[in-house]
């Protein structure tokens, strides 16, 4: 295929890759997928492959990320025609193409009627229901999105995508417990992930540092992060997080130890000497990782830029304490 | 890698080859020359020579060494490696990316 990047959904591609779709829009918007031909022999004259639509998806997706609504226009008018307006995706996107279009708080506040009366006709419709939320979102009502959400999982208990947005939705509230308790259910339905296993011990270390009450939370968040380093070798992100949660606990470790082995109900708390060894292992895995990624050694060059940059000014704030 | 095991396929090859010609010629020869001596037909794998045996044995070996050698990389079979991979080559292939990245609420406003 000639266009890869159209294969993956666009709002994790880099800004620069989705300018360079939209503007190839035009030259494959201009080959018509369908036939016009009558249905039996348009079977036979079609230039459909599995791959077709998804394409036109992600492209429309793509021209709205960089506001060339034209095209967009045009995408969707293909994926109407082919798929017709009351199938539930097709829903949703002529639902996205309409808030991208809208002017104003009034007409964003119209797309959500239309939503409101497209769930009214039939309340199993997902598609259009996380756009309700992604409005509602957009409107800044997040109470109302919560809401909103909490019904469209009460219907799909087992959508683990709507479980991950609730999650940080909450956390955007700061409700921690509501944010640790959607997350759990993620991991209910994916324990294998591991970005949300390390997103898990974040979501605890931030509910820590906000009410450092109970130590038991970091050393919940310093399970979280081994395991996720167990699912996945070299995770940059669980190593970071590993690092920061140990030298928490290092640091109230002259305070906690008296109270920890009370505290301790079910699982006790790592012991100060298992700590001082993992932070150990993080700094020189952390180390390694830089090192290799910014050599761009072969199988070492998709860390996230971003990612590399926060991991070597934590190690360079370790180096400088060291020095004094 | 790539140079040792073409080496080897093409010998391994040639060997093959040299070997199943050989026992073919053998056994027309032999059994011509027998069934005008005495007109009992011998059989023929009996009678086959040591030396195209081993020929043929080697050029298995050898042709086994090198298709193996000249094959792709092996996948990784244990999750933590094959996840570690995919962080490496930069999430692409992450199947739960859509955990992180969550299409269907899209903010396209943002």
């Amino acid at each position: 295929m000639a266009f890869p990047d159209l294969l993956h959904p666009p709002s994790h591609t880099s800004q620069s890759s989705a300018l360079r779709l939209s503007q190839e829009a035009p030259r494959i918007l201009a080959k018509a997928p369908t036939s016009s031909l009558p249905y039996p022999l348009s079977l036979l004259s079609s230039s459909e492959t599995e791959e077709t639509w998804t394409i036109y998806e992600n492209l429309f997706l793509s021209c709205l990320r960089t506001g060339d609504n034209v095209s967009a226009r045009k995408c969707i008018d293909h994926l109407t025609a082919r798929f017709g307006a009351v199938n539930e995706r097709i829903m949703a996107l002529t639902g996205i193409y309409k808030e991208a279009a809208a002017a104003d708080t009034a007409a964003l506040v119209k797309v959500l009627d239309k939503y409101n009366e497209a769930i009214q006709a039939d309340p199993t419709n997902m598609p259009v229901r996380k756009r309700k939320v992604a409005t509602l979102k957009a409107l800044n009502r997040p109470a109302d999105a919560i809401a909103s959400l909490v019904e469209l999982l009460d219907l799909s208990p087992t959508d683990a995508e709507a479980w991950s947005e609730l999650s940080d939705l909450y956390l955007a509230q700061s409700m921690f417990s509501q944010a640790i308790y959607s997350l759990e259910e993620v991991l209910l339905i994916f324990p294998n992930a591991w970005a949300m296993q390390a997103r898990m011990g974040e979501l605890l270390y931030l509910s820590y540092l906000s009410s450092p009450a109970d130590p038991s939370t970091l050393s919940e968040a310093l399970r979280r992060y081994c395991r996720s380093l167990e699912l996945c070798d070299d995770y940059l992100r669980g190593y970071y997080g590993l690092k920061i949660t140990c030298q928490k606990i290092l640091e109230n470790a002259p305070k906690t130890s008296s109270k920890a082995v009370a505290a301790s109900e079910d699982l006790p708390p790592p012991s100060p000497a298992k700590v001082e060894k993992l932070h150990e292992l993080a700094t020189k895995k952390l180390a390694e990782i830089v090192r290799r990624a910014s050599q761009q050694e072969p199988g070492w060059d998709g860390y996230d830029e971003a990612e590399l940059i926060a991991a070597r000014a934590l190690l360079d704030r370790d180096a400088e304490v060291i020095v004094r | 890698m790539s140079f040792v095991s073409t080496i080897l396929n093409a010998v391994g090859l040639i060997f093959l080859t040299h070997a199943v010609y050989s026992a073919h010629e053998h056994t027309a020869l032999s059994s011509t020359s027998q069934s005008s001596a005495s007109g009992t037909p011998a059989n023929p794998a009996s009678s086959l020579p040591l030396d195209i045996v081993i020929e043929l044995l080697v050029a298995v070996v050898v042709l086994s060494i090198g298709i193996v050698l000249s094959s792709t990389p092996l996948k990784p079979i244990q999750w933590n490696k094959w996840a570690g991979a995919i962080e490496k080559n930069g999430r692409k292939e992450n199947p739960y990316r859509i955990l992180e990245e969550r299409v269907g609420f899209w903010d396209v406003r943002s």
